[in-house]
Protein backbone atom coordinates (compact mmCIF):
# COMPACT_ATOMS: atom_id res chain seq x y z
CA UNK A 1 0.00 0.00 0.00
CA UNK A 2 1.36 3.74 -0.81
CA UNK A 3 1.02 6.24 1.56
CA UNK A 4 -1.24 8.02 -0.12
CA UNK A 5 -2.17 11.50 -1.32
CA UNK A 6 -0.80 14.67 -0.08
CA UNK A 7 -1.98 17.88 -0.98
CA UNK A 8 -0.78 21.75 0.27
CA UNK A 9 -3.29 24.37 0.21
CA UNK A 10 -6.66 22.67 1.03
CA UNK A 11 -8.60 24.56 3.71
CA UNK A 12 -10.74 23.64 6.29
CA UNK A 13 -14.24 25.77 6.40
CA UNK A 14 -16.35 25.72 9.54
CA UNK A 15 -17.91 28.46 11.61
CA UNK A 16 -15.17 30.90 11.43
CA UNK A 17 -14.81 30.77 8.60
CA UNK A 18 -11.93 28.97 6.39
CA UNK A 19 -8.73 27.77 7.47
CA UNK A 20 -5.35 26.72 5.28
CA UNK A 21 -3.67 23.82 5.82
CA UNK A 22 -2.22 20.25 4.41
CA UNK A 23 -4.42 17.62 4.03
CA UNK A 24 -3.54 13.56 3.68
CA UNK A 25 -5.20 11.23 2.79
CA UNK A 26 -3.71 7.67 3.42
CA UNK A 27 -4.33 3.95 4.65
CA UNK A 28 -5.13 4.77 8.01
CA UNK A 29 -7.82 7.73 7.01
CA UNK A 30 -7.31 11.90 6.97
CA UNK A 31 -5.16 14.35 8.56
CA UNK A 32 -5.75 17.69 8.19
CA UNK A 33 -2.44 20.21 9.93
CA UNK A 34 -3.15 24.12 9.85
CA UNK A 35 -0.72 25.91 8.44
CA UNK A 36 2.05 27.16 10.45
CA UNK A 37 0.89 24.52 13.26
CA UNK A 38 -1.74 24.04 15.72
CA UNK A 39 -4.66 22.88 14.99
CA UNK A 40 -4.93 19.15 13.36
CA UNK A 41 -7.98 16.90 12.49
CA UNK A 42 -7.58 13.14 12.22
CA UNK A 43 -10.33 10.71 11.10
CA UNK A 44 -9.64 7.11 11.02
CA UNK A 45 -10.79 5.33 8.13
CA UNK A 46 -13.22 3.27 10.04
CA UNK A 47 -15.48 6.37 11.20
CA UNK A 48 -15.72 7.56 7.90
CA UNK A 49 -19.25 7.35 6.81
CA UNK A 50 -19.78 9.11 3.62
CA UNK A 51 -18.09 10.87 1.25
CA UNK A 52 -18.92 13.76 -0.92
CA UNK A 53 -17.83 15.99 -3.66
CA UNK A 54 -19.11 19.73 -4.73
CA UNK A 55 -17.83 21.66 -7.20
CA UNK A 56 -17.40 25.25 -6.02
CA UNK A 57 -16.27 28.44 -7.12
CA UNK A 58 -12.90 27.76 -9.38
CA UNK A 59 -12.09 24.85 -6.75
CA UNK A 60 -13.77 21.80 -5.34
CA UNK A 61 -15.04 20.70 -1.91
CA UNK A 62 -14.58 17.02 -0.23
CA UNK A 63 -17.07 16.71 2.70
CA UNK A 64 -16.60 13.92 4.88
CA UNK A 65 -19.13 13.13 7.29
CA UNK A 66 -18.25 10.74 9.98
CA UNK A 67 -19.96 8.15 12.65
CA UNK A 68 -20.37 10.55 15.90
CA UNK A 69 -22.97 13.19 12.71
CA UNK A 70 -19.93 15.36 12.27
CA UNK A 71 -19.22 16.87 8.91
CA UNK A 72 -15.86 18.23 7.68
CA UNK A 73 -15.41 20.38 4.51
CA UNK A 74 -12.01 20.65 2.68
CA UNK A 75 -11.83 22.92 -0.50
CA UNK A 76 -8.82 23.06 -2.89
CA UNK A 77 -9.03 19.85 -4.91
CA UNK A 78 -8.21 20.15 -8.58
CA UNK A 79 -10.89 18.55 -10.99
CA UNK A 80 -8.06 16.05 -11.65
CA UNK A 81 -7.99 15.19 -7.72
CA UNK A 82 -11.27 14.20 -7.64
CA UNK A 83 -11.53 11.44 -9.85
CA UNK A 84 -7.99 10.47 -8.41
CA UNK A 85 -9.22 10.22 -4.98
CA UNK A 86 -12.56 9.43 -5.58
CA UNK A 87 -10.62 6.06 -7.07
CA UNK A 88 -8.80 5.76 -3.93
CA UNK A 89 -11.64 5.91 -1.59
CA UNK A 90 -13.49 3.02 -2.99
CA UNK A 91 -10.31 0.89 -3.34
CA UNK A 92 -9.23 2.19 0.27
CA UNK A 93 -12.65 2.24 2.47
CA UNK A 94 -14.86 0.51 -0.24
CA UNK A 95 -16.96 4.06 0.11
CA UNK A 96 -18.20 5.68 -3.63
CA UNK A 97 -18.21 9.37 -2.82
CA UNK A 98 -21.81 10.92 -3.44
CA UNK A 99 -21.59 14.26 -5.70
CA UNK A 100 -23.34 17.21 -4.24
CA UNK A 101 -24.48 20.14 -6.56
CA UNK A 102 -23.81 24.08 -5.12
CA UNK A 103 -26.96 26.30 -6.27
CA UNK A 104 -25.81 29.87 -7.03
CA UNK A 105 -29.56 31.37 -8.17
CA UNK A 106 -29.73 33.44 -5.73
CA UNK A 107 -33.09 31.93 -4.60
CA UNK A 108 -34.28 32.11 -0.95
CA UNK A 109 -36.92 29.43 -1.29
CA UNK A 110 -36.31 25.76 -1.16
CA UNK A 111 -36.32 23.06 1.31
CA UNK A 112 -34.24 22.29 4.23
CA UNK A 113 -32.61 19.17 5.09
CA UNK A 114 -31.15 17.64 8.44
CA UNK A 115 -28.40 15.04 8.32
CA UNK A 116 -26.76 14.28 11.48
CA UNK A 117 -25.46 17.92 12.60
CA UNK A 118 -25.94 19.53 9.32
CA UNK A 119 -28.68 21.60 8.45
CA UNK A 120 -28.44 22.11 4.77
CA UNK A 121 -30.70 24.57 2.63
CA UNK A 122 -31.68 23.35 -0.68
CA UNK A 123 -32.43 25.87 -3.86
CA UNK A 124 -34.35 23.66 -6.45
CA UNK A 125 -32.43 20.28 -5.50
CA UNK A 126 -29.21 21.98 -5.00
CA UNK A 127 -27.51 23.02 -2.02
CA UNK A 128 -27.52 27.09 -1.02
CA UNK A 129 -25.49 26.63 2.05
CA UNK A 130 -24.82 24.23 5.10
CA UNK A 131 -24.85 25.28 9.13
CA UNK A 132 -23.84 22.84 12.02
CA UNK A 133 -26.65 22.51 14.45
CA UNK A 134 -23.93 22.18 16.83
CA UNK A 135 -22.84 25.96 16.34
CA UNK A 136 -26.39 26.67 17.64
CA UNK A 137 -26.76 28.21 21.12
CA UNK A 138 -30.15 28.55 20.83
CA UNK A 139 -33.42 27.74 19.01
CA UNK A 140 -36.89 30.27 19.19
CA UNK A 141 -40.28 29.29 17.39
CA UNK A 142 -41.71 32.96 16.40
CA UNK A 143 -45.34 33.01 15.62
CA UNK A 144 -46.22 29.95 14.24
CA UNK A 145 -44.43 29.98 11.20
CA UNK A 146 -40.59 30.86 12.19
CA UNK A 147 -37.87 29.40 13.63
CA UNK A 148 -34.59 31.17 14.39
CA UNK A 149 -31.35 30.03 15.35
CA UNK A 150 -29.08 31.73 17.25
CA UNK A 151 -25.06 30.90 16.82
CA UNK A 152 -22.53 31.09 19.05
CA UNK A 153 -20.68 33.67 19.44
CA UNK A 154 -16.87 32.71 19.23
CA UNK A 155 -14.34 34.67 19.76
CA UNK A 156 -11.33 32.24 19.92
CA UNK A 157 -10.97 30.14 16.69
CA UNK A 158 -9.28 32.67 15.21
CA UNK A 159 -12.03 33.65 12.51
CA UNK A 160 -10.81 35.08 9.50
CA UNK A 161 -13.97 36.15 8.45
CA UNK A 162 -14.74 39.37 9.05
CA UNK A 163 -18.30 39.28 9.18
CA UNK A 164 -19.66 36.81 11.08
CA UNK A 165 -23.09 34.67 11.18
CA UNK A 166 -25.24 35.42 14.12
CA UNK A 167 -28.86 34.31 13.47
CA UNK A 168 -30.78 32.99 10.85
CA UNK A 169 -34.51 32.39 10.60
CA UNK A 170 -36.58 30.30 8.77
CA UNK A 171 -39.76 30.55 7.54
CA UNK A 172 -42.22 27.64 6.93
CA UNK A 173 -45.45 28.54 5.56
CA UNK A 174 -48.55 26.66 6.53
CA UNK A 175 -48.38 24.55 3.21
CA UNK A 176 -45.21 22.85 3.89
CA UNK A 177 -45.66 19.54 4.94
CA UNK A 178 -42.12 18.59 6.09
CA UNK A 179 -42.22 20.24 9.36
CA UNK A 180 -45.80 20.20 10.98
CA UNK A 181 -46.54 20.40 14.77
CA UNK A 182 -43.62 20.44 16.93
CA UNK A 183 -41.38 18.96 14.78
CA UNK A 184 -41.39 22.61 13.66
CA UNK A 185 -38.09 23.12 14.59
CA UNK A 186 -35.25 22.28 12.30
CA UNK B 1 -47.55 48.28 -12.31
CA UNK B 2 -49.08 45.22 -12.94
CA UNK B 3 -48.36 43.11 -10.12
CA UNK B 4 -48.58 39.58 -11.56
CA UNK B 5 -45.92 40.67 -14.39
CA UNK B 6 -43.32 41.72 -11.65
CA UNK B 7 -43.90 38.50 -9.59
CA UNK B 8 -43.31 36.81 -13.04
CA UNK B 9 -39.92 38.42 -13.06
CA UNK B 10 -39.03 37.88 -9.97
CA UNK B 11 -38.65 34.14 -10.29
CA UNK B 12 -37.07 34.34 -13.40
CA UNK B 13 -34.59 35.97 -11.78
CA UNK B 14 -30.84 33.98 -11.41
CA UNK B 15 -27.97 35.88 -9.59
CA UNK B 16 -25.54 33.74 -11.55
CA UNK B 17 -26.47 30.42 -14.25
CA UNK B 18 -22.87 28.38 -13.12
CA UNK B 19 -20.55 28.06 -9.94
CA UNK B 20 -17.87 29.68 -11.78
CA UNK B 21 -19.76 32.36 -12.65
CA UNK B 22 -19.24 33.51 -9.02
CA UNK B 23 -16.72 36.29 -7.96
CA UNK B 24 -13.21 35.25 -7.21
CA UNK B 25 -13.14 34.24 -3.68
CA UNK B 26 -11.86 37.38 -1.71
CA UNK B 27 -12.18 38.16 1.58
CA UNK B 28 -14.92 36.64 4.07
CA UNK B 29 -17.29 39.21 4.37
CA UNK B 30 -20.59 40.45 2.76
CA UNK B 31 -20.10 41.40 -0.78
CA UNK B 32 -21.98 43.26 -3.50
CA UNK B 33 -22.29 42.05 -7.17
CA UNK B 34 -23.74 44.65 -9.08
CA UNK B 35 -23.36 43.23 -12.46
CA UNK B 36 -25.18 39.81 -11.51
CA UNK B 37 -27.99 42.02 -9.21
CA UNK B 38 -26.37 39.81 -6.36
CA UNK B 39 -25.59 39.64 -2.46
CA UNK B 40 -23.27 37.45 -1.50
CA UNK B 41 -23.00 36.06 2.42
CA UNK B 42 -20.20 34.56 3.91
CA UNK B 43 -21.92 31.55 5.80
CA UNK B 44 -19.68 28.20 7.32
CA UNK B 45 -16.48 29.74 4.74
CA UNK B 46 -18.29 30.02 1.67
CA UNK B 47 -19.78 33.06 -0.07
CA UNK B 48 -23.24 32.18 -0.78
CA UNK B 49 -25.20 34.84 -3.25
CA UNK B 50 -28.08 36.12 -3.02
CA UNK B 51 -30.26 38.20 -5.21
CA UNK B 52 -30.90 40.90 -4.51
CA UNK B 53 -34.71 40.76 -5.70
CA UNK B 54 -35.23 38.07 -2.70
CA UNK B 55 -34.09 40.78 0.28
CA UNK B 56 -37.00 43.15 1.68
CA UNK B 57 -34.91 45.37 4.15
CA UNK B 58 -31.42 45.37 5.12
CA UNK B 59 -30.63 47.84 8.34
CA UNK B 60 -27.58 48.05 10.87
CA UNK B 61 -27.13 48.77 14.16
CA UNK B 62 -23.46 49.43 16.59
CA UNK B 63 -23.85 48.57 20.53
CA UNK B 64 -21.68 50.00 23.33
CA UNK B 65 -19.18 47.77 22.62
CA UNK B 66 -18.53 49.26 18.70
CA UNK B 67 -19.84 45.78 17.20
CA UNK B 68 -21.84 46.27 14.60
CA UNK B 69 -24.44 44.14 13.22
CA UNK B 70 -26.13 44.06 9.85
CA UNK B 71 -29.70 42.39 9.55
CA UNK B 72 -31.22 41.40 5.93
CA UNK B 73 -35.19 40.53 5.72
CA UNK B 74 -35.53 38.58 2.90
CA UNK B 75 -39.06 38.59 1.36
CA UNK B 76 -41.42 35.68 2.04
CA UNK B 77 -45.28 34.80 1.12
CA UNK B 78 -47.54 36.44 4.04
CA UNK B 79 -46.25 39.94 4.26
CA UNK B 80 -48.11 42.66 3.19
CA UNK B 81 -46.83 43.49 -0.73
CA UNK B 82 -44.57 40.47 -0.56
CA UNK B 83 -43.88 40.38 -4.49
CA UNK B 84 -44.10 36.56 -3.80
CA UNK B 85 -47.30 36.16 -2.52
CA UNK B 86 -48.91 35.67 -6.37
CA UNK B 87 -46.22 33.10 -6.99
CA UNK B 88 -46.61 31.19 -3.71
CA UNK B 89 -48.57 28.66 -5.09
CA UNK B 90 -46.10 27.45 -7.25
CA UNK B 91 -43.23 27.07 -4.64
CA UNK B 92 -46.11 25.41 -1.99
CA UNK B 93 -44.56 23.52 0.46
CA UNK B 94 -41.04 25.49 -0.22
CA UNK B 95 -39.41 26.93 3.28
CA UNK B 96 -38.06 30.39 3.05
CA UNK B 97 -34.75 31.58 4.51
CA UNK B 98 -36.57 34.86 5.98
CA UNK B 99 -33.50 37.15 8.37
CA UNK B 100 -29.55 36.54 8.67
CA UNK B 101 -27.61 38.65 10.72
CA UNK B 102 -23.92 39.14 11.02
CA UNK B 103 -21.83 40.92 13.61
CA UNK B 104 -18.69 42.73 12.16
CA UNK B 105 -15.80 44.10 12.93
CA UNK B 106 -16.00 46.98 10.48
CA UNK B 107 -18.54 49.62 10.79
CA UNK B 108 -17.56 51.59 7.87
CA UNK B 109 -17.63 48.18 5.41
CA UNK B 110 -21.39 47.71 7.08
CA UNK B 111 -22.31 50.86 6.21
CA UNK B 112 -21.68 50.70 2.72
CA UNK B 113 -23.53 47.69 2.34
CA UNK B 114 -26.37 48.67 3.69
CA UNK B 115 -25.98 51.99 1.03
CA UNK B 116 -25.01 49.15 -1.66
CA UNK B 117 -28.08 46.77 -1.04
CA UNK B 118 -30.70 49.79 -0.80
CA UNK B 119 -29.52 51.33 -3.94
CA UNK B 120 -29.16 47.81 -5.76
CA UNK B 121 -32.63 47.17 -4.71
CA UNK B 122 -34.29 50.63 -5.36
CA UNK B 123 -32.72 50.31 -9.08
CA UNK B 124 -33.88 46.77 -9.71
CA UNK B 125 -37.41 47.00 -8.13
CA UNK B 126 -37.92 50.25 -10.21
CA UNK B 127 -36.50 48.33 -13.64
CA UNK B 128 -39.28 45.71 -12.41
CA UNK B 129 -42.32 47.84 -11.80
CA UNK B 130 -41.62 49.71 -15.26
CA UNK B 131 -41.35 46.13 -17.26
CA UNK B 132 -44.17 45.05 -15.62
CA UNK B 133 -46.08 48.57 -16.80
CA UNK B 134 -44.78 48.56 -20.21
CA UNK B 135 -46.33 44.67 -21.12
CA UNK B 136 -49.94 45.74 -19.89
Amino acid sequence: MTDGHLFNNISIGGRGGTNPGQLKIFSGGILWKKQGGGKAIEVDKADIVGVTWMKVPRTNQLGVRIKDGLYYKFTGFRDQDVSSLSTYFQNTCGITPEEKQLSVSGRNWGEVDLNGNMLTFLAGSKQAFEVSLADVSQTQLQGKNDVILEFHVDDTTGANEKDSLMEISFHIPNSNTQFVGDESRP
Amino acid sequence: GDNRAAVRALTDMIAYKSVNDLPPPKDLMIQIDQKNEAVLLPIYGSMVPFHVATIRTVSSQQDTNRNCYIRIIFNVPGTPFSPHDANSLKFQGSIYLKEVSFRSKDPRHISEVVQQIKTLRRQVVARESERAERAT
